[in-house]
């Protein structure tokens, strides 16, 4: 009894410091294993977030913007989530983006679309900043061999987006 | 005196008992200490086994609830297929007690992450026994299994718990043993204490035939029953020691008296005058013996017929006794023959006198039962201790030649 308290203790006890690389996929050894791996680790993390007001099994839209470096072929597993490619200007006039995959773009627009999405149920990731600096609520990282994410704890706690701890857990401690 | 001829049945024999003999104490002790341990042991293993059973289904449960756990706690690990993450996730369950091993199988049954205690099973075989399988928990995410949680126990918490039963037990022991001592001693307070004054007033009857003691009320009714049907054997031996007393007086008295005047018999003379002699010398006193002897008693007998004859010596015996003084012995020795003992015998008093004193004692004539009358005289011969003999043969021979002397002399 005692001992699961204490387990559910640790879960939800997120770490106080903002941004760090922690988690660590296997990578198959395949031609595509990459593509693979990210689309399970993006379903992965979708699967954990939720959209205040709306359903958990609802169909989400994400919407690709900037240059993807880990793989083309981005569609996140699970069969519920629709992928667009589109602008900065498109995302903050259309507004239906549940999640945003933010590839490799200028520095000034990604500030205004960090800066956009606060305060908004979006979900953020991006595969162009493993240190996870730059505002992006989970960054993927594949400069190891295997592919790992971080979690921005900050722009998490911005957001009225809810995040499983234990998914923050696996995100942020080494 | 006489052997009473008294009927003496063969003592049973008591067959011997084999082995050696305990004593009622120890008897109860081993009697009670049975007991108390048979009750010990029986509820001592009820509840050993009742709490094993409870273990078991609550060890089972405790594996299945970290199981649960673990797959709570390792679901986003298998999401992410992260083996970092699963070693997290199931970190909390090492520090459960009982777990001996965890593993994180993926969808495909392939391990993500393994671990075994570093405690080792205490009793690897118990294990074997009751937690042969893992606790196996299937993880699900949207519907599909993700990954399996495999928790397996081990004996520890079994081994604790039946170590301290097992102390528990031992303590039982010990507080039955001191309660059995206990019980004991009361009950040799309560049981052997009255059947020992039992068997104390049996040894007192038997050692020293003290048939008055009784067996008191012993607030035992089979142990009362015993005392009473003692009390009753000893109320008949009584009456029969009694009865043989006076039975054995009377024989004495008859053994050591003549039947026709009562008198002591020469048996009882002869032990008298031994007894006299004894003590005049440790005294250094003196005494006189008298012999006695009635003159033409045969024509008595014959004139007067035989009656005649006993009446003449129950009177004589009579008159004679009248002469006494106090401490004085008298005894019929023969048919018409008494001796005399004056004893003491005072400094002034010489034979002569002593004689005629008894002549004249005895000299009125007696009644015949057929009216007749008859003139009795008699001869007394007078010997003097130490005077005339220091023994019983030389002061009876020295009387009895004073007295034929004293016959001659009166005759002529």
């Amino acid at each position: 009894m005692l001992a699961s308290l204490f387990l559910i203790g640790t879960l939800f006890a997120a770490p106080q410091m903002s941004i760090q690389a922690a988690s660590q996929t296997i990578v198959e050894d395949s031609a595509d294993g990459r593509a693979r791996a990210v689309n399970r680790m993006l379903g992965g993390i979708i699967s954990y977030a939720r959209w205040p007001g709306k359903p958990a099994n609802m169909p989400r839209s994400m919407c690709i913007v900037g240059a993807p470096q880990m793989t083309n072929r981005i569609a996140p597993g699970g069969p519920t989530v629709s992928v667009r490619r589109m602008t900065v200007a498109g995302i903050t006039d259309d507004g239906g983006c549940d999640i945003i995959f933010m590839g490799r773009m200028p520095a000034a627009d990604r500030l205004r679309l960090i800066g956009w999405v606060r305060s908004r149920p979006v979900l953020t990731v991006t595969d162009d900043d493993a240190a996870c600096v730059h505002g992006a609520m989970f960054c993927l990282d594949g400069r190891r061999t295997s592919l790992s994410f971080s979690v921005n704890l900050d722009s998490i706690g911005r957001g009225p987006l809810r995040i499983d701890p234990r998914v923050l857990k696996i995100g942020g401690s080494e | 005196m006489t052997e009473l001829p008294v009927e003496r049945p063969a003592p049973e024999k008591t067959p011997e008992r084999a082995g050696p003999r305990t004593t009622l104490q120890k008897l109860l002790s081993r009697f009670h200490f049975g007991i108390t341990l048979f009750a010990v042991a029986l509820s001592g293993l009820t509840i050993l086994l009742a709490g094993v059973t409870a273990l078991l289904g609550s060890a089972d449960r405790n594996l299945e609830l970290a199981a649960q756990l673990g797959a709570y706690g390792a679901e986003p690990a298998l999401v992410f297929a992260d083996p970092q993450a699963a070693r997290e996730g199931i970190a909390p369950l090492t520090r459960i007690p009982g777990i001996a091993r965890l593993r994180v199988l993926d969808d495909r049954g392939k391990p993500l992450t393994e671990w075994t205690s570093p405690a080792k099973d205490p009793i690897p075989l118990l294990t074997g026994i009751f937690f042969p399988k893992p606790a196996s928990v299937d993880v699900r995410r949207n519907g599909s299994v993700i990954g399996t949680i495999e928790v397996w126990g081990d004996s520890s918490t079994l081994t604790d718990y039946v170590r301290i039963g097992l102390l528990a037990g031992l303590v039982c022991l010990l507080i039955t043993a001191l309660g059995t001592i206990f019980l004991a001693r009361r009950f040799e307070y309560e049981l052997v204490k009255p059947l020992n004054e039992i068997a104390t007033v049996a040894h007192d009857v038997r050692l020293h035939r003290r048939f008055d003691k009784r067996v008191t009320p012993l607030g035992i009714a089979e142990l009362d029953r015993l005392g009473g049907d003692i009390n009753a054997l000893l109320d008949e031996l009584q009456g029969w020691q009694g009865t043989m007393e006076s039975e054995n007086k009377i024989l004495a008295h008859r053994a050591s008296h003549d039947t026709l005047t009562a008198m002591p018999n020469r048996a009882a003379f002869d032990e008298q005058l031994a007894l006299r002699i004894q003590s005049a010398q440790s005294r250094n006193d003196r005494f006189a013996l008298l012999f006695i002897d009635a003159d033409n008693f045969k024509a008595a007998n014959d004139n007067f017929g035989h009656s005649a004859g006993d009446a003449v010596l129950v009177a004589l015996s009579g008159r004679i006794k009248d002469t006494l003084r106090k401490g004085d012995f008298a005894a019929r020795i023969g048919g018409d023959e008494f001796i005399v003992i004056i004893d003491p015998l005072g400094n002034d008093a010489s034979p002569d006198d002593l004689a005629s004193r008894v002549r004249a004692g005895v000299a009125r004539p007696i009644n015949l039962p057929g009216g007749d009358s008859y003139a009795i005289s008699v001869s007394v011969g007078v010997a003097v201790y130490p005077d005339d003999g220091t023994d019983p043969t030389a002061l009876l021979t020295a009387a009895d030649a004073a007295m034929y002397t004293d016959k001659l002399t009166s005759r002529s």
